[in-house]
């Protein structure tokens, strides 16, 4: 009974304060719905709905940029052309049917819009969402966030957990938290995204931000001394296998 | 029969040209084991304890595996500069599984007893199939430069 209780007050301040996110969750299992797609009238409606999403996160250039490639993926979608249609009716059906689901059981991913949204409502200090580029291939968001306290970072770390295995699908893995034993620094790796919760201190001294947005020309790199082999130094054979 | 002898172990040696080419005056095998006690590591974080020279190198004095053989993703515990300090094995000279890479140096990054990592940056490069591994790699990962 606790369980849904605390459930209950999960889904509500997610989904309360993001109603964008619930729109886009729509538009998209909308457009994954219609496997055929739209009828021209039904177009003005739905991009009507878009602009509000656009309008209102304006921002932030990553999470624009992921707006401006569903809206792609729309416009290919309604330039197939196809046999079957679907009435009016049906339609605004499906879409209110989506929106009570919703609020039982979300249809959304976990994606880095919930991550944030999430990191704010917990007052989390200094968000700091860095967009890895492509060539590392290591991740696509490197996030680092401050806590005001050793418990406000652990509270983070379990209440995004918390989020994300309520969120995620079935054949996604377990994520769990990494480095707990550090009380100033834990981490929590969300495959496509990784987080880093330390305390201001820490965060000084390790400078994730530099290193990740300038890659070779950061400071503490450049400062390492150049590593110069041994005047007697031998190679090994080389090894085959 | 010395002579030839010696110069049958040599033909069979690959020399990186320098500008001086030193030559081995007896034969070597490959290395043939990963990490375990008493091996010389190199350390490749900037953490002042791994960094500052020291007239003995830094030796493995124990692999908290099951076994002692410590390869990618173990922790260790080194004998540095007459203190003893954990640390975790980023590269071996041994081949690993296949699609892994092999590095020509035992490689190894000082770490807390918490699991925080005593340097800051790490210009080696780092195998990124730690990412998969079960353990906090993540932070090793995070002051990394480049990966390989």
């Amino acid at each position: 009974m606790m369980n849904i209780h605390r459930c209950k007050k999960l889904i509500s301040p997610v989904f309360k304060s993001s109603v964008l996110l619930e729109q886009t969750g729509v538009f998209r299992s909308v457009c994954s719905a219609l496997k055929a797609p739209c009828h021209s009238h039904h177009s003005p409606c739905l991009s009507r709905r878009f602009t509000a999403n656009v309008s209102s996160c304006q921002r932030w250039h990553h999470v624009y940029s992921s707006q401006s490639d569903t809206k792609r993926f729309y416009s290919q979608v309604c330039s197939e052309s196809s046999d079957s249609k679907r009435s009016a009716g049906v339609f605004q059906e499906e879409s209110h049917e989506m929106e009570t689901d919703s609020n039982q059981r979300p249809s959304e991913t976990f994606s880095l819009d919930v991550l944030v949204s999430l990191l704010r409502q917990e007052n989390a200090v200094d968000i700091c969402v860095i967009k890895v580029p492509e060539q590392i291939k290591y991740a696509e968001y490197f996030i680092v966030v401050s806590g005001v306290s050793v418990r406000h970072l652990r509270a983070m770390a379990l209440y995004a957990i918390k989020v994300y295995k309520f969120l995620k699908k079935k054949d996604q893995a377990n994520v769990k938290i990494e480095g707990k034993g550090a009380e100033d620094w834990m981490c929590v790796d969300f495959g496509n995204m990784i987080v880093h919760f330390m305390l201001p201190e820490t965060r000084e001294v390790y400078e994730l931000e530099k290193l990740w947005t300038l890659r070779n020309y950061d400071e503490q790199l450049k400062s390492m001394p150049v590593e110069t082999l041994p005047e007697d130094f031998i190679y090994d054979v080389e090894v085959t296998k | 029969m010395a002579l030839s002898q010696l110069s049958r172990s040599l033909t069979g040696l690959l020399v990186e040209t320098s500008s001086v080419i030193h030559q081995r005056t007896f034969s070597v095998t490959a290395v043939a084991a990963a990490i375990q006690k008493m091996s010389r590591v190199r350390v490749v974080d900037n953490s002042p304890l791994g960094t500052t020279p020291y007239h003995r190198a830094p030796r493995v004095i124990h692999v908290y595996t099951k076994n002692g053989i410590g390869k990618v993703g173990d922790r260790v515990l080194l004998a540095i500069k007459g203190q003893k300090k954990k640390a975790l094995i980023v590269g071996h000279k041994m081949p690993g599984d296949r699609m892994t890479p092999r590095f020509d140096s035992n490689n190894v990054v000082l770490i807390e007893d918490n699991g925080n990592p005593t340097g800051t940056r790490i210009k080696v490069p780092i195998p990124t199939h730690l990412r998969n591994m079960d353990g906090d790699y993540s932070k090793i990962l995070a002051i990394a430069s480049s990966f390989v």
